[in-house]
């Protein structure tokens, strides 16, 4: 069956950081049908029309966070966006804003994962014998699980950081994403790590920062909702600053188990039966 | 923390601006809807006997001090944003806070002095 | 290898006007800043007005007001007044939603998720609507005042 395919325009910004001349736009028309991805688009045009273009991907299916672009000046994962969404033959696609440009659409991340890095994104106890050398489970309820659960689901893709405003103009801003880290781990109740983060995030280009712009959320494309996570976070750092309300111990570990009942009586298995073939 | 409990203050002094600055309008402006006359508002004689007024002079002191705080607070952010180098700040945060100082003892002395006119 | 130069790419103070076809939240961000900025250059000749010619007697404060009735300042006026109503109520809601009081609480994001800022849009809009018709009554005060 033929596929109804469309011929699109992708003017994608350029930048060679080897030759001295300013980014310029370059058009390439790509042959698209329904389903075919930004992503698509992309390979299509490195492997026919001009090997030189330079973008980062890796699983193709919106779980690595390398593909984000910026397509028609709104942030997108390329291998999650399909080319038919937009309605048009022209696609415009630019690297990802607030963040240096190594090269054409591929930007230079550490900035974010340095941020990251400072929230101190792990868990944090006392018992470092029990962290070192884990002997049991930690006790969670689902309850508890559920008040983090959807911060955890961040793939560091960078898309909340190229939407906020505050990043826009404030280069040692944290970012939605480190903050909404700093939120996962303080949240969870395996955690008592909350003092020696929030010195990091309520420092100066820390956590009050943020304005509540909100695009942040708007743009994530796994639904993690950072500014939920930060603004929760600011709660948090409002009540531990005027002494409210009672923090929570970290969860302890799971009792050990004091009867072991089998559910079916299972026969002892002996292996001088086995070989006498009974 | 610091920055927590300058934020706070923010908060606070944002309601209170907020509802003394109401009080403030409401008196000046809509007060014509029920039949005041606006020339009658600024003349000279009605200002002064809003001045001797005791708990006026106080809501314009209290509006002064929060309302500086507030915006001063506003201002240093939006400055802040622009990634200003660590020297810079240190000046900024100095001179908000002296011109702060200054413009407050400024604008109570005048609600005080009219108080005994 | 040569060495590489990473083009910096910060949308800078421009991006706070504009950064891609956001929703309405990031425009209330951006107008709450602007009518802030608004207030303070206001309070500033307004201190200067109310301090300086108001203790110099009775000339000097009726020529300041007589200057002052002129149409244009009525025009300045009213947006000064629209602007605080805007700044207040609308940070009256940043207040709220600041401190995690009205954000609601995570969910499984489920596709179509509504992120917890869209899931306020009726606190948003009834906000709004407040601004709007305290502009509308302040309006009619300052034609029938005629100040």
């Amino acid at each position: 069956m033929e596929k109804n395919t469309k011929q699109i325009t992708f003017r994608i910004l350029r930048y060679d950081p080897e030759e001295n001349s300013p980014p310029h736009f370059q058009e390439y028309i790509v042959p698209a049908s329904h389903g075919t991805t930004v992503l698509d688009g992309l390979f299509y045009i490195k492997e026919n029309l001009d090997g030189t273009l330079t973008f980062r991907s890796s699983c193709r299916m919106a779980i690595c966070g390398s593909c984000g672009v910026l397509v028609n000046n709104y942030p997108h994962l390329a291998c999650h966006t399909q080319i038919e969404e937009f309605h048009s033959s022209k696609l415009t696609i630019k690297p990802l804003p607030n963040m240096a440009v190594l090269k054409d659409l591929v930007v230079d991340l550490t900035l974010m994962f340095n941020n990251h890095k400072s929230v101190k994104p792990y868990i944090i106890r006392d018992d470092i014998g029990e962290l070192a050398r884990p002997t049991r489970e930690f006790a969670q309820k689902p309850q508890e699980l559920n008040e983090f659960l959807q911060f955890t689901y961040c793939i560091k893709c960078g898309i909340c950081v190229a939407a906020c405003p505050t990043s826009a103009s404030d280069k040692a801003f944290l970012g939605p994403q480190a903050l909404a880290q700093c939120y996962h781990y303080c949240a969870d109740s395996r955690d008592g790590g909350e003092p020696e983060r929030f010195t990091v995030v309520s420092a100066e280009h820390g956590l009050w920062h943020c304005h509540l712009a909100g695009a942040c959320s708007e743009a994530c494309p796994k639904g993690v909702d950072p500014a939920l996570a930060i603004q929760l976070l600011k709660g948090r750092l409002v009540a531990r600053a005027l002494g409210l309300g009672k923090r929570q111990q970290p969860s302890a570990i799971v009792p050990p188990q004091t009867e072991i009942k089998p559910k079916v009586p299972v026969p002892e298995f002996n292996i001088k039966n086995v070989k006498k073939g009974k | 923390m610091r920055d927590t409990y300058l934020r706070i203050w923010q908060l606070f002094t944002g309601v209170a601006v907020a509802v003394l600055l109401g009080i403030h309008i409401v008196m000046l402006h809509l007060t014509r809807l029920f039949g005041a006359n606006a020339a009658d508002l600024t003349s000279w004689e009605s200002m002064l006997d809003r001045a001797r007024q005791g708990a006026l002079a106080t809501v314009y002191i209290a509006l002064l001090a929060f309302g500086l705080y507030h915006g001063l607070y506003g201002l240093r952010g939006i400055i802040l944003e622009l990634s200003p180098s660590h020297t810079t700040i240190r000046v900024i945060n100095w001179v908000f806070i002296i011109l702060g100082i200054i413009v407050f003892i400024g604008g109570t002395y005048v609600p005080i002095a009219l108080l005994s006119s | 290898m040569k060495e590489r130069n990473p083009r910096q790419n910060y949308l800078g103070a421009r991006g706070w006007l504009w950064g891609g076809n956001y929703k309405l939240e990031r425009y209330l961000y951006l107008l709450h800043r602007v009518t802030g900025l608004g207030l303070i250059l206001f309070v500033m000749i307004h201190l200067i007005v109310t301090t300086i010619f108001r203790i110099q007697g009775q000339d000097i404060w009726e020529a300041a007001m007589a200057l002052l009735s002129n149409p244009w300042f009525k025009v300045g006026e009213y947006l000064v007044v629209l602007a605080f109503v805007y700044h207040g109520l609308n940070g009256l809601r940043l207040t709220i939603q600041e401190l995690g009081l009205a954000m609601g609480k995570p969910i499984p994001p489920v596709y179509p998720w509504k992120d917890a800022l869209r899931k306020q849009r009726p606190i948003t809009t009834v906000i709004l609507a407040i601004i709007v018709i305290l502009g509308v009554i302040f309006l009619f005060s300052y034609l029938q005042g005629g100040r």
